[in-house]
């Protein structure tokens, strides 16, 4: 009875298992939080947004300022196809096809820096600042955070894409993949958000 | 249902769905400020 008792122990290796007392999967609701976190964090820019244009009745952009549209569509245009890749490549990882994985991921974050030259490259071209008015604050705001966003995705591509080279993921274990993709996809939903009330509205 | 937060497929599929949502209401907001 004690050497069983004893061999019980042995085999336990580690901290004690952690309580749980969600029905909620941890990794499930962390990112749950996460997310929520993140759209209360863009929330709370685009509610200035909307303060100054339709209470403040402000113009958008400021009198005598121009955002460039076109631009910044091939930008979005640019930023939605690294989404495509993104699919592309864990597909890829799926059905065991490396060429696919490798390309996928080294394409996606191609396009992601792409975007983010283009951003900074519209930044030295626009003539305004973020402390010349409301709007430049608001402007350099939302479109900075979502920048820091693809910047913080492209680091998570960069690590995901030496992984890929160095023949990491299979069909059955692809986290480190599926996560990024995620993340990368999120990013891109509230680009469209911020391109089409910053843009196009 | 559809929960992007479950995997890549379904974040990718949300994405599409957003991108056709906000298109179709940006077409109809650019429309009635053209007309009205």
């Amino acid at each position: 009875m004690e050497a069983a008792a004893h061999a019980v122990h042995d085999d336990h290796h580690g901290p004690p298992a952690a309580n749980v007392s969600s029905r909620v999967e941890a990794q499930f609701l962390g990112m749950l939080l996460f997310i929520i976190s993140e759209i209360m964090l863009f929330g709370a820019f685009f509610t200035a947004y909307f303060f100054i244009r339709v209470v403040g009745e402000a113009d958008w952009p400021a009198r005598g300022e121009e955002l460039p549209v076109a631009i910044a569509g091939v930008n979005t245009a640019i930023l939605l196809s690294s989404s495509f890749t993104m699919h592309w490549a864990l597909e890829g990882a799926r059905n065991e096809n490396r060429r696919a994985l490798t390309m996928g991921l080294l394409t996606t974050a191609l396009l992601g820096l792409t975007f983010l030259t283009i951003q900074v490259n519209e930044y030295v071209h626009l003539g305004f600042s973020p402390q010349d008015n409301a709007q430049g604050t608001i402007f350099y705001g939302l479109t900075g955070l979502h920048g820091a966003h693809v910047f913080i995705g492209l680091s998570l591509l960069t690590f995901a894409t030496i992984r890929a080279f160095r023949g990491h993921f299979t069909a059955k274990e692809h986290r480190g993949v599926e996560v990024p993709g995620i993340y990368w996809h999120f990013v891109d939903v509230m680009w469209i958000f911020v391109y089409s009330t910053l843009y196009l509205l | 249902m559809l929960n992007p937060l479950r995997s890549e497929q379904e974040a990718f599929r949300f994405l599409i769905y957003v991108a056709i949502a906000v298109a179709v209401i940006v077409g109809v907001v650019l429309l009635l400020r053209a007309v009205l």
